[in-house]
């Protein structure tokens, strides 16, 4: 510490930097999609054609996209509160699951009145979320026990267990593994007919804009954004890290459970084995992408919802298979992270936040 | 003077980073057989210049003879070649290695494709016996004193065969005591036909060891001098281009009732070490006690345990009439501590976020700042600029996030925060550390300040002459205790030096 620092000279406002940088690493990894695609001799051009007309071709494309990208903005927010306090919630897709049931089992075992009865399923949702990261909250909190591996093994249990109680305890008789269906005064409203476009929608991007105006300008959110910059300052500063981070996990795991009562009680309207197929690890690969951000969330979340349906319609017409599309976005996951990583080592911007 | 008596020379060297000039046009010359201080602020471009010499930046301009032969110096070890050897100020060290292993880590003795120990060992022991730096070869580094490890670091200098040895702040770890062992053995060098390139912010110490003197300001020579030409005020006029004032702080008697008071508290370190044992000690109102010591004495836990961030693990402490032993960070803020810590990229500042966001940091919860919760970041931002004039923080504006700042600025912002909230008492840990003179008056005159308006301070600091500045009583610490207490205006530095070894305790033994 003896010079002094040098800035270098800023020709272009950091968040530009950021955006352009962002759409050079798409670019690099549609490029890699290409060569992929052309290897199991498919046009890439053809391919990208059938996946945005898959898309955003129609307008029943778009809502399905929506549809797609709803659990994952949700899920991502629920990241989204633990990466900004400097804690990993890799278990959000298991939140999601056992969520998702408690809200099925409100929907088909209570009968409340329409309305209060979905909220009602929301909030069960969110209880389960909540309890289902409480051990670890508790481990991470208490005994600094790592929540990467906690989270993470509770998900195999989350999987586990919903379906041993889907199909042992609540089968419905005769055809799948899956539960009674839920009844309809516990159904999320839906935002347009011929498509399953819901209520969760708008569930996800309000709790989105609302953890964004929360770090922002609450002092609570201060806290916690303090504590995840740097918990020894915040200690320093009078912040209490450890109840924080207990009360941080607590919160993340609630909003997973709230995605997966979103999908049941809005899409599904009931419990299906294995009814959400990588949404949570979607979820908290948008956070990370977005460094945190809520609202970035909410891009790279429409963007993985798109991919998903894009990738329905490139199953039916091209060649390709819809596990290209799972190579794609690694490629894309790939490439971002490693150019936040560039800008982060060179600039002044961005922050030390998720390190593994 | 003829050039073959010259060791070293670089003749206007010129070294840019970006837009800022870290060195520029800078002509300097040591002789042979000399110690040669390099003197100069924070940011005044010594260590870029020495970095030069020793091949790990490669100038923009200018050109290096060294023993009056054009050299060409394109790496660290090209300069090592050329007798070169630098010890830096932050140790390369292993601590996991013995002496030995460390000092040849590199160019290891080698028998049947084998390291041989023992070879090693002896090579040490006869390298210490030559050069009078005392180590055991076989000792673990991690087991050594901060003292004794920098003696390693100029044994490895010495053993890739310097004969020219740059030191980096050498003395910024050790005793008064230790410090004068080391020019011993500088000057024991010098006699030896070796040639001694100093670095150094410690005026007094300048004087005392060095032949000639260079002093550098904002990447120009201001002047190369003979030491015996030269007094400790004029050289700090000329680091600083101003007049400075030095020693100690004129006070009146404004002491009042006690705020804090600790009572036999005891405390354990991270690994469950006993750190303190049995603290008892008062700091009235308008008071300035210091605590000195060498580094690693219990300064950090006792700073913690004070500062709620240590729970202590038997004893009382009182501040400002509430028992908060114990008790977390925010319920002992809001009985009136502010605090300025020891480390402020670990703990005094979040470096990412933007002064204005580190101005709020321990007052975001309540009014002025916040109101039902949400903070008024227009509030904020005008404090922060307020602050930012008042404490002459140079920055492009409240927004800067604390990172772009000097470590000098950074402190600022630290001391901004915590000197302006009108806390009865202020828990102040290693003020100055990094921070060059010019600044440091600045900050003195603070913490001064502060002391008039009846706060009770509670000063901790490795920096003897900055304890005998400011202190009105003067504690010493020597592993968890308080060893003695002291007048600081009688006392000598020689006096506390010793107390700060424990007096009976002789490092040179256990080493």
């Amino acid at each position: 510490m003896t010079e002094a620092t040098t800035t270098p000279p800023r020709r272009v406002p950091v968040w530009a930097e950021g955006l352009i940088g962002q759409m050079l690493a798409l670019g690099v990894a549609l490029l890699g999609g290409a060569i992929i695609i052309l290897l199991v001799g498919e046009s890439p051009l053809r391919v990208y054609a059938v996946l945005l007309r898959g898309a955003f071709g129609s307008a029943e494309n778009i809502a399905g996209s929506l549809l797609q990208a709803t659990p994952i903005i949700i899920c991502g927010v629920a990241a989204c509160v633990a990466l900004r306090g400097g804690l990993f919630n890799i278990g959000v897709e298991g939140q999601l699951y056992v969520g998702g049931f408690a809200a099925a089992w409100v929907g088909f075992t209570l009968s409340l009145p329409a309305g209060v009865h979905g909220i009602v399923g929301l909030l069960a949702g969110m209880l389960a979320g909540a309890l289902w990261i409480a051990l670890p909250a508790i481990m991470r909190a208490r005994f600094n026990a790592n929540e990467v591996v906690s989270t993470i093994l509770m998900n195999y249990v989350a999987v586990l267990l919903t379906s041993y109680l889907t199909i042992a305890v609540f089968k419905r008789t005769g055809g799948w593994s899956e539960t009674e269906p839920v009844a309809p005064t516990a159904y999320l409203p839906q935002l347009m007919d011929g498509s399953r476009v819901n209520m969760g929608l708008l569930i996800g991007l309000a709790l989105a804009l609302g953890l964004y105006l929360f770090l922002r300008f609450t002092n609570a959110g201060y806290a916690v954004s303090a504590m995840g910059a740097n918990p020894r300052f915040a200690a320093y500063g009078g912040i209490r890290v450890q109840r924080n981070v207990f009360v941080l996990l607590l919160a993340s795991g609630a909003v997973g459970g709230l995605a997966g009562a979103v999908e049941t009680l809005g899409v599904h309207r009931r419990f299906m084995e294995g009814f959400a197929p990588g949404f949570g690890f979607d979820g908290v690969i948008a956070a990370l992408l977005a460094n945190g951000n809520p609202l970035g969330v909410v891009v790279v979340s429409l963007f993985f919802g798109a991919l998903r349906k894009g990738s329905l319609l490139m199953e039916v017409e091209t060649g390709a298979s819809r596990e290209i599309i799972t190579v794609i976005q690694a490629l894309i996951i790939l490439c971002v992270s490693a150019q936040i990583l560039i800008r982060r080592n060179g600039g002044v911007s961005g922050e030390k936040r998720w390190k593994f | 003077m003829a050039t073959d008596d010259l060791a070293v020379e670089m003749i206007g060297m010129t070294k840019r980073f970006g837009p800022l000039v870290a060195n520029d046009d800078v002509t300097f010359a040591v002789q042979k057989g000399q110690i040669h201080a390099l003197v100069g602020e924070n940011g005044a471009g010594k260590t870029t210049l020495m970095n030069v010499l020793f091949g790990m930046h490669m100038p923009d301009e200018g050109r290096i003879r060294i023993n009056g032969q054009d050299a060409v110096i394109t790496s660290p070890q090209a300069a090592i070649g050329l007798g070169l050897g630098m010890v830096h100020q932050h140790f390369k060290l292993v601590p996991s290695l013995t002496v030995a292993e460390n000092v040849f880590l590199g160019m290891e003795i080698v028998r049947h494709g084998l390291i041989n120990r023992q070879a090693q060992t002896d090579a040490v022991r006869a390298l210490s016996l030559s050069s009078g730096l005392a180590v055991d070869p076989d000792r673990v580094v991690r087991d050594l004193s901060v003292g004794v490890q920098q003696r390693v670091e100029i044994l490895k200098v010495l053993a890739r065969g310097a004969r020219i040895v740059i030191l980096d702040e050498p003395t910024a770890v050790l005793t008064p005591q230790e410090s004068r062992d080391l020019f011993r053995t500088l000057r024991g060098f010098t006699d030896q036909g070796m040639t001694v390139i100093l670095i150094s912010h410690h005026l007094d110490e300048v004087l005392e060891v060095s032949d000639t003197v260079t002093v550098l300001r904002d990447g120009e020579v201001i002047g190369t001098e003979p030491a015996k030409a030269l007094t400790e005020a004029r050289l700090a006029e000329m680091m600083v281009g101003r007049p400075v004032a030095s020693g100690r702080k004129p006070r009146e008697g404004t002491q009042g009732a006690p705020v804090l008071t600790l009572t036999r508290v005891h405390a354990r370190d991270d690994r469950g070490l006993p750190a303190l044992t049995d603290i008892s000690l008062t700091v009235h109102a308008g008071e300035i006690v210091a605590i000195a010591g060498v580094d690693g004495n219990g300064q950090t836990e006792l700073a913690e345990v004070v500062a709620g961030l240590r729970a202590p693990s038997y004893g009382d402490i009182r501040l400002n009439g509430t028992e908060i032993a114990g008790a977390p960070a925010d319920i002992v803020r809001a009985a009136g501590l502010a605090h300025v810590p020891a480390d402020r990229l670990m703990r005094g500042v979040d470096a990412s976020a933007s002064i204005a966001s580190n101005i709020l940091m321990g007052r975001q919860a309540a009014a002025p700042f916040a109101r039902r919760g949400i903070i008024r970041w227009g509030l904020v931002r005008e404090q922060a600029k307020v602050l930012i004039k008042r404490f002459d923080i140079r920055t492009r504006g409240p927004d800067a996030p604390v990172k772009s700042l000097s470590g000098g600025n950074m402190q600022k912002v630290v001391l901004a925060r915590e000197f302006t909230q009108g806390k009865p008492f202020l828990l102040i840990d290693q003020p100055t550390r990094g921070v060059d003179i010019g600044a440091t008056e600045g900050i003195h005159d603070e913490i001064m300040r502060r002391r008039t308006e009846g706060v009770a301070i509670l000063l901790i600091s490795v920096q003897l002459d900055e304890c005998m500045a400011l202190a009105d009583r003067l504690l010493v610490m020597f592993q968890g205790r308080i060893v003695a207490e002291l007048n600081p205006a009688t006392a000598t530095v020689n006096e506390v030096g010793l107390q700060m070894m424990g007096v009976s305790v002789d490092r040179r033994a256990s080493a």
